[in-house]
């Protein structure tokens, strides 16, 4: 299990990162997302003991491994970090896969042995003998990918890997993970700001927003300024709405609304929802089975989730009329 | 113009004559250039390096040390090398003065922040990924830095150029701690200095002709060694 405990990070000063508890369980996969500058690589670079948090610790197996020390190097080898935009070492690509192999001592035959299986897997065998400025940006995301791969660590995370990538080369690298998470037990933690690549592939999906983990999945994230007064209903604007929001605090805020916690129908309901808002569905996902993803622009663009059959009850489909709504308690504010 | 023609002419008879002076001028100086070139290269690099990437307090105190120490007056060097060398200094026991070994110590003592200066900049300069990229495979603090220093080797070939260069052009500190004694401390700067004030305009010359091909063939061995390196 890698964790983050208790963690304050900073940078000239100003918080950058600021987490309870994010924690890795063995074998899983988490993803964590987030728009650009929310704190997503800075996390990861935590975690992969790249950085020591200016406060908290990072524990692997409950053994504190960064903190108020050093991070421990024994530690930095069962966590590989691959980075949004990776770079290869001097050498080829060949060279690139074996770099980590070699700094653990592996005999040259096993060496041998790993970079071609590796390479096979991630379908990068024909670039072995090419030196870093003769590939692409994504042929070189996913050496970096396989060059992490090769040393078989308990802990992969990745920036962003699929940002490179075209959509059959993404294609490959999830599949490639998928099969060595089924080898063995590898935990995953990507981040990305792609939620539909996170749904597909992550077991878990925890939302980001300016160094902050958001208690609720990352639908329906906004950045606001609560205003003073008003009691304890706030109405901030939201994009061309207006949300009601039940809480006390003032200032800056993340507001954040459960993709569950709103009411999908054709005409608006006669209820308590102090929110209700009027648009058109913009899109329809299947995230797992029985369960549909609504987005539409109701002068912003808001997420709900319904079960299949209710979508095909209300007759649901892009481009068609539909009502949100829900009620101000639903509003989380972080 | 005649005086210059006069002593270009001189100057290539006295190399193509193998005349055993200038060459001996010669040889002492690359010796010294060498010695002092690799000690201050071997320690300030590394200084650089650590400079460069470990932050600890007083860092930044330290490079501004490293870059004052940059601008030291040749000749004061010598001065105070001198003081610590001579019989009523503290280092005086060693009997360096006026040997060849204190010009050495002299061109170290110059050359040291220019590698550690130069070297910083050139580790600053390369990618910091290239460091997290290297630590996260699981390289330990000198692979790490191996890995690094690959990336940044122009630069630091770069380094030992210019350390190199400033070795052997030095003459303030040469002058003043090794005496310019004919046969055993005298420096092709030293020597040029004194034939010129001797009016032997030819030998002077000829003198600061090998001086610019030691430079110049650095720098081709150098570059001779970078080419055989790709990305």
């Amino acid at each position: 299990m890698l964790e983050l405990v208790a963690v304050r990070h900073r940078y000239d000063g100003r918080v950058v990162l600021d987490i309870e508890r994010f924690a890795v369980a063995p074998g899983s996969g988490v993803a964590i997302v987030g728009p650009n500058g929310s704190g997503k690589s800075t996390l990861l670079r935590l975690l992969a003991l790249l950085e020591r948090p200016s406060e908290g610790e990072v524990r692997l197996d409950g053994v504190v491994v960064a903190g108020a020390k050093a991070p421990r190097a024994g530690a930095r080898r069962r966590i590989t970090l691959v980075e949004q935009r990776p770079l290869l070492l001097r050498g080829t690509v060949r060279e690139n896969l074996e770099f980590g192999l070699q700094v653990r001592g592996i005999r040259r035959t096993e060496v041998n042995r790993k970079v071609e299986n590796i390479a096979a897997r991630l379908e990068i065998a024909s670039l072995l003998h090419r030196r870093r400025h003769e590939l692409s940006d994504g042929e070189v995301q996913r050496v970096a990918v396989a060059r992490a791969l090769a040393v078989e660590p308990d802990v992969l995370l990745l920036d962003e890997p699929a940002s490179s990538a075209d959509r059959a080369a993404a294609q490959t690298l999830y599949r490639a993970l998928a099969e060595e998470r089924a080898r063995r037990p590898l935990a995953v933690c990507l981040a990305s700001h792609q939620l539909e690549d996170a749904y597909r592939w992550a077991d878990d999906v925890r939302a980001l927003a300016e160094g902050r983990l958001s208690p609720v999945t990352p639908e329906n994230l906004f950045r606001v300024e609560l205003p003073s007064g008003g009691g304890d209903l706030k109405h901030v604007c939201v994009g061309t709405i207006e949300i009601a929001a039940a809480t006390d605090k003032t200032g800056p805020a993340i507001l954040a609304v459960p993709p569950t916690d709103i009411f999908v129908s054709r005409e608006p309901l006669a209820s308590s929802a102090r929110n209700v808002f009027t648009g058109r569905v913009t899109r329809l996902t299947h995230q797992r089975p029985g369960a549909v993803l609504v987005t539409a622009d109701v002068g912003v663009e808001l997420v709900a989730v319904v079960t299949e059959e209710a979508a095909r009850d209300l007759g649901l489909t892009p481009g068609g009329p539909v009502v949100f709504s829900f009620k101000a308690s639903a509003v989380r504010v972080f | 113009m005649d005086f210059l023609g006069e002593g270009l002419r001189r100057a290539v008879a006295l190399l193509l004559s193998g005349d055993g002076e200038v060459y001996g001028i010669a040889l002492l100086t690359l010796k010294i250039g060498v010695i002092a070139t690799v000690l201050a290269c071997g320690l300030g690099i590394p200084v650089g390096f650590v400079l460069a990437t470990r932050p600890f307090w007083g860092r930044r105190a330290a490079l501004t040390v490293v870059n004052t120490a940059l601008a030291f007056p040749t000749v004061v060097v010598g001065l105070l090398l001198y003081g610590l060398l001579s019989r009523r200094g503290p280092l005086g026991g060693v009997e360096w003065l006026y040997t060849w070994q204190a010009i050495v110590v002299g061109d170290v003592v110059l050359a040291f922040p220019i590698a550690a200066a130069l070297a910083a900049a050139a580790v600053q300069g390369v990618d910091p990924r290239i460091r997290r990229t290297a630590e996260t495979l699981g390289a330990g603090r000198w692979r790490t830095a191996w890995t690094v220093a690959r990336e940044a080797r122009f630069a630091l070939a770069a380094v030992i150029t210019t350390a190199f260069g400033h070795v052997v052009a030095e003459i303030g500190s040469a002058m003043t701690v090794g005496g310019n004694i004919r046969g055993q401390t005298r420096t092709l700067t030293t020597a040029v200095a004194l034939y010129t004030s001797q009016g032997d305009f030819g030998l002077a010359l000829a003198l600061g002709l090998i001086l610019l091909l030691l430079a110049l063939l650095v720098n081709v061995a150098l570059q001779t060694l970078q080419g055989r390196g790709h990305a």
